[in-house]
């Protein structure tokens, strides 16, 4: 894989030839494992076992699916005449769909919230975003918005940003079909480095 | 004899007092095999929110099934490995997708020995994780997951660069002690 780091880079030269080889074949084995995914908020705490000897399932069920979630929210808004507005933030933004996003070890402490517009004429799903706790980055680097498609996490670019704390009303914009979409996701992009760490997630 | 606390229970123990109805070495074995499970059911199933009802569904299984497992047959982890991998299993099959045509030529994509030895891989690595430090899990994670060089995940979290390699070598030391049987 060529985005393993280099082994030698990680440990020095300077441990003795058995512990070497055995940090070696850990480090291989973490290569070929991969990473261990973000578990959503819902599924990171157990809650009430005992349920589950009635053969109910003891954890949140969270799964609609973003895309009925979606539809229902569509159908609501088509309901109210497109009455649910954001022109609470001074310009229009027809909110169909809310987003919560946490940030994964790149970024532990950051969490967002995308709001997901409503789909105009010509295709384009209108995205705001509130953003909480990202990093300042240094000139030339930015954040890029992801939808995520099964195992692809960047299937398809939103757009890209800065964001510094705290910064809210960020406006990208998802010009295809969010069929299949299971999820987003925002990286930090480096020009150059050819590396893409995601720093939140849904 | 004084109680051992849950978290200081080897798997094997916590799967025993969860079949007695302790909740609370039913969560560390929660906590610490969580991960691990989204992780496998992801590999699986390719579908996130599948994966998350394959965690819901293991977890319920492990609760239920708890008195069958027999420690003298052996230690916890792959005891819950093919309790996790009968689960995904069955997610899987509930779900599954109509056949599509049949492909021209043989797939380059492993096959299912090779599968299952990677993926009992992941599950020890992803397992052994969570049993490092806070501080060491992240540097592993920047540096292999990441793609940030040692120097970037020092900048990144503002450390020296010296404590970055300290971490890391120390995180693997304590990987390579987790993972004894797989290094043999």
């Amino acid at each position: 894989m060529s985005d393993a780091p280099d082994f030698r880079e990680l440990v020095g030269e300077d441990l003795p030839p058995e512990e070497a080889e055995r940090l070696q074949r850990v480090h291989e084995m973490l290569v070929a494992a991969g990473p261990p995914p973000e578990l959503p908020p819902h599924l990171q705490e157990p809650v009430e076992p005992e349920k589950a000897r009635d053969n109910v399932s003891f954890l949140p069920r969270r799964r609609t699916g973003l895309l009925l979630g979606l539809a229902a929210a569509i159908a609501l808004t088509a309901f109210l005449g497109g009455f649910i507005s954001g022109e609470r933030h001074g310009s229009p933004f027809n909110e169909v769909a809310q987003v919560p996003m946490h940030g994964t070890t790149a970024a532990s402490n950051a969490s967002a919230v995308l709001y997901v517009g409503k789909r105009d004429s010509a295709g384009n799903w209108p995205l705001k975003v509130d953003v909480k706790n990202l990093a300042k980055l240094p000139k030339g680097e930015y954040y890029e918005m992801f939808i995520s498609r099964g195992a692809n996490a960047r299937a398809a670019s939103c757009g890209t940003f800065r964001a510094a704390g705290t910064t809210e009303g960020l406006r990208l914009n998802a010009p295809f079909s969010l069929r299949g979409v299971t999820g987003w996701v925002v990286t930090l992009e480096r020009p150059g480095s050819g590396r893409h760490p995601v720093v939140l997630t849904t | 004899m004084p109680a051992v606390a849950a978290d200081e229970c080897t798997d094997g123990e916590l799967i025993s007092r969860s079949a007695e109805g302790d909740r609370d070495a039913f969560e560390v074995l929660y906590r610490r095999y969580s991960r691990p499970v989204f992780g496998l059911a992801l590999r699986r199933l390719g579908d996130r929110g599948r994966a998350e009802d394959a965690v819901q569904e293991t977890f319920a299984s492990i609760w239920r099934a708890a008195r069958s497992y027999k420690p003298e047959r052996g230690p916890g982890a792959p005891w819950l490995y093919a309790v996790a991998r009968n689960a995904i299993t069955d997610r899987g099959r509930a779900r599954a997708e109509p056949p599509t045509e049949v492909p021209e030529q043989a797939s380059s994509e492993p096959g299912p020995p090779e599968r299952a030895e990677s993926s009992w891989t992941a599950w020890r690595v992803h397992r052994a994780l969570e049993e490092l430090s806070s501080n060491e899990r992240t540097v592993i994670e920047l540096a292999y997951w990441s793609g940030l060089s040692q120097s970037e995940i020092a900048e990144f979290l503002n450390i020296p660069l010296g404590t970055v390699k300290t971490r890391t070598r120390a995180a693997l030391q304590r990987l390579s002690g987790l993972l004894e049987e797989e290094l043999g």
